[in-house]
């Protein structure tokens, strides 16, 4: 089983090695194509590691396997091994199943882009990075694996590297996850002085120290919130929207983003230790939820919406998580790869069609001329809106019900929000569909559209088709009360702290159903029969809340006067001065001594007679 | 020995020796300042003999022929600089002659 | 008696290389000092008989009167002898300052020599009466100082390339370095 598991790691970077080491010997399609070999064969190993551990008992379907002594300073020691076990297999499979898609989708997305080849070799280092994220065996190797996918996707945000915003994003982006990171280390070093060591089982210790404890989970918290985009640490993902449509499907949206809730699942020790910390993941998972989707309501770039909502379901995980419903976190996290994952594909093969326009509002009325996007495009977004029995149904409302099993006012209030948030999803959601593809189709799609190979090429067709059927359909494997594989399988490696009621689970299924549909009346009533006019929007939402302008105000202008100031008053007087001070003082003496240099013989002359007759005396006096 | 003892050779040495620098010193004409060389070199030699027949040990001997043949050779080469001038047209004298100034 | 002649013959050697020494340094016309320097020559030879070094007194006349200054003699009738008067200009700091350091120097060796006069200066050894024969030097030169010997050779091979060298005389037309045509 851990052999496939080294496979699955291995295979993504082996192709991301030859693609590089090709370079432009081998042809663009030739790249796509290693790219996509690669991560396929990494989900073939990936589902054999599967089927092999699903034919274990429970109690040995988790398997460390080390290859070697990695990193040795004093008494710390390392080594290079992955974890295989069950939670891990889920992770390897979403990465490696829509990864694999998503690549293939590129292979007609990004046909004709410059630099394709350096595409495809980052997509493909980026599977291996999440991989290594993910099967890491010791928290050391998440951190490589969390570094290297901030990496890939920094590289692949500033892919079109000429446009300035596009590169401004990447380094947003970079310097925000940089922050996380910086928290996670403190983690770490906290974890190296008090316990000795980075494995998994460490985490929970020392016992006792609160303060430690608390500390260690606030550094890990810090890096899922940066690298999962949730409050305070979210402005980097609507930006990151500049890179390649396929970028955004993985990394922003069924991948990357993820990561951080994997991160609370897998240290979910930690968070347990530290009861405080977990109740604060919560708050931000409900607060981000809201907000993001509140903005969502009034963008008008159809990535932006989608990546609003990627935000607000990412929150829905974080509270899942934060109250103790691993397993249903982990599930929302499975089936929001797929239905986001279709909701991105479809809306690039929309933006293919429509030669990059990504603006709703010069959209309209492409509900006759691709069907097929809307059709998938519908799909997606039933699944989003929580609508039986597309998968978002079975997954996202049993985490709003632990919300209510949790109980207290706390649990109440999170109950709250989570409904809520699942009326906003209905509306932005079908505002979106309703806008785009309903109505009369307007003047710039009549002139622009073009649609004379069929919606899009073939390999964007399948992907995208592929994914729509698992967003509807992959829900039933589980279905909270009645049939609970999915939590069965996870309970060895994360048992949830929280059990709803059978009443708690179906009242709040429910309630949650009834609130997307209202949503989607909403909707429709404002965007689809245009029976009401759209309110306006108030500034608020349009300028996200100002986050923006808080963090250049707080952080970037005071770092740009310190710099400038040093530059002014320390570097230029005293740094250069005292170079150039040193050029000049040893060009003058050098014009000093060589006045010595007089060129006539008699007083080279005379200066050795003198010499002679002071050392003379010194070597009589001396003896 | 018979005669002055080694003082005196030595005190007329270092009287040749500083008479000699004084021409390397004071004179301006380079076939003068070889000359006064050559008498630096003589009074080297005497001290050289002097110190020979003191001490009984032939070495100052070999030493002082030593000198002469250098001598010999420095003054070829003296001369040859001096020549080498003289066919240039540079006029003869040390204080003229500071192309080697930095 | 001995004693006596050698003290007389001893003066007369000393004051005559004195002032000849005194001559080269003073004539304005490089052939006079030039033939001063032979008298010097001359009388330091003596003093080296006198000395037991029979060998180097013969040496310094033939090889130094006779060639080195010979050659000397060739080049200033070939150059023409300019005179330079030294003491015209009157004295500028650089002479004051070369007289100063010169009697600097000689005070200096005079006093050395006056206080190791008793001491370490004592009476002169007893030599044979072969001190200083060519036999001697011969088998010195042979035996103990072989290298300086032979380095000595060389030495003189090197100025004879380097005279050859600096009397080269360039053909019209041409300049160092391309004499390939």
């Amino acid at each position: 089983m851990t052999l496939s598991g080294w496979i699955t790691l291995f295979a993504p970077l082996v192709g991301a090695v030859l693609i590089t080491l090709g370079g432009s010997r081998i042809g663009r399609r030739t790249a796509g194509y290693i790219a996509t070999a690669s991560t396929m064969i990494a989900f073939v190993a990936a589902v054999v590691a599967f089927v092999i551990a699903l034919g274990k008992s429970p109690d040995s379907r988790s398997q460390l396997s080390t290859a070697y002594t990695w990193i040795q300073a004093g008494s710390y020691q390392s080594g290079f091994s992955i974890l295989i076990d069950q939670l891990s297999l889920l992770m390897m499979l979403i990465v490696t199943g829509v990864g694999s898609l998503i690549i293939a989708y590129s292979l007609g997305y990004m046909e004709g882009e410059d630099e394709e080849r350096r595409y495809f070799a980052y997509m493909a280092l980026f599977v291996f990075s999440m991989l290594l994220l993910v099967e890491g065996g010791n928290l050391i190797l998440l951190l490589a694996g969390w570094g290297m996918v901030g990496l890939s996707s920094y590289l692949l945000i500033g892919f079109y590297h000429r446009r300035a915003s596009a590169v401004a994003a990447a380094k947003k982006a970079f310097v925000m996850n940089a922050v996380g990171d910086a928290t996670m280390a403190i983690a770490f070093f906290l974890l190296i002085k008090y316990t000795g060591s980075l494995s998994f089982s460490v985490l929970g210790q020392p016992a006792g120290n609160h303060w430690v404890l608390n500390v260690v989970a606030l550094g890990l918290l810090g890096g899922a919130v940066a690298k999962s985009a949730q409050l305070p640490l979210q402005t980097w993902l609507p930006d990151a929207m500049e890179g390649p449509t396929p970028v955004s499907a993985l990394i922003h949206a069924a991948t990357m983003v993820t990561a951080g809730v994997y991160l609370i699942v897998r240290c979910n020790a930690a968070f347990e230790a530290a009861p405080h910390v977990q109740n604060l993941a919560a708050v931000l998972g409900a607060l981000t939820l809201l907000m993001a989707g509140l903005i969502a309501l009034v963008q008008v770039d159809i990535k932006r919406v989608i990546a609003y909502s990627t935000m607000s379901q990412i929150g829905y995980m974080f509270l899942g998580a934060g109250i103790g419903a691993y397993a249903d976190a982990i599930f929302h996290l499975m089936m929001h790869a797929f239905f986001k994952a279709t909701l991105f594909l479809a809306a690039g093969i929309l933006i293919h069609a429509l030669s990059g326009e990504q603006d709703i509002r010069k959209m309209g009325g492409l509900r006759k001329l691709m069907p097929f996007t809307f059709l998938a495009f519908l799909a997606g977004g039933l699944a989003l809106a929580g609508i039986p029995p597309f998968s978002g149904f079975f997954s996202k409302d049993p985490i709003i019900a632990s919300a209510l099993a949790r109980g207290g006012w706390f649990g109440d209030m999170l109950w709250v929000a989570g409904l809520a948030g699942a009326l906003l999803t209905g509306i932005y959601t079908f505002r979106l569909i309703f806008r785009v593809f309903l109505g009369e189709p307007s003047a710039f799609v009549r002139e622009h559209l073009h649609t004379e190979h069929g919606e899009g090429p073939i390999s964007m067709r399948w992907t995208v088709a592929v994914l729509a059927v698992l967003a509807t359909v992959a829900g039933f494997i589980q279905f909270p009360p009645f049939w609970e594989p999915v939590s069965n399988w996870l309970e060895p490696v994360a048992p949830p702290l929280v059990t709803p009621t059978n009443a708690q689970e179906i009242g709040t299924l429910l309630i949650g159903v009834t609130l997307g549909a209202l949503g989607i009346l909403i909707a429709w009533l404002i965007y689809g029969s245009h029976r009401f006019k759209a309110p306006k929007p108030s500034e608020i939402l349009e300028e996200k809340f100002f986050f923006d302008e808080l963090y250049d105000a707080a952080f970037y202008r005071p770092a740009v006067w310190l710099a400038k100031t040093l530059r002014r008053g320390f570097e230029e007087p005293v740094i250069d001065g005292s170079i150039a001070e040193v050029v000049v003082g040893t060009r003058d003496a050098a014009r000093w001594t060589a006045r010595l240099q007089t060129g006539l013989l008699r007083t080279y002359v005379f200066a050795i007679a003198a010499s002679l007759a002071v050392l003379l005396v010194v070597f009589v006096a001396v003896r | 020995m018979n005669g002055p003892g080694i003082a005196w050779y030595l005190a007329l040495a270092a009287f040749l020796f500083a008479t000699g620098m004084l021409g390397v010193l004071l004179r301006r004409s380079p076939l003068i300042v070889l000359l006064s060389l050559e008498l630096m070199l003589n009074g080297a030699n005497l001290a050289l003999i002097a110190f020979a027949r003191q001490a009984g040990n032939l070495d100052g001997q070999i030493f002082a022929l030593a000198v002469m043949a250098v001598a010999a050779a420095e003054v070829v080469v003296g001369l040859g600089l001096i020549v080498a001038m003289a066919r240039k047209k540079l006029t003869l004298d040390v204080d003229k002659l500071s192309f080697l100034r930095g | 008696m001995g004693n006596f002649i050698v003290w007389v013959v001893w003066v007369v050697a000393a004051f005559s290389c004195l002032g000849s020494g005194i001559a080269v340094v003073s004539f304005s016309n490089p052939f006079y000092s030039a033939l001063a320097l032979i008298g010097n020559l001359a009388s330091l030879a003596v003093l080296y008989l006198l000395l037991s070094a029979e060998f180097v007194a013969a040496a310094q006349v033939l090889v130094y009167a006779g060639a080195v200054m010979v050659m000397f003699l060739f080049v200033i009738a070939y150059l023409g002898g300019r005179a330079d008067a030294p003491w015209a200009s009157g004295p500028s700091l650089q002479s004051v300052a070369a007289v100063g350091a010169a009697a600097a120097l000689l005070v200096e060796v005079i006093v050395v020599i006056g206080l190791a006069a008793s001491g370490s200066l004592g009476d002169a050894a007893q030599v044979p009466d072969s001190f200083g024969s060519p036999a001697e030097i011969g088998e010195a030169f042979l035996t103990d100082h072989l290298l300086a010997f032979e380095i000595t050779s060389v030495v003189l091979l090197v100025a004879a390339v380097g005279g050859v060298i600096l009397g080269h005389h360039a053909r019209a037309g041409e300049s160092w370095g391309s004499e390939s045509r």
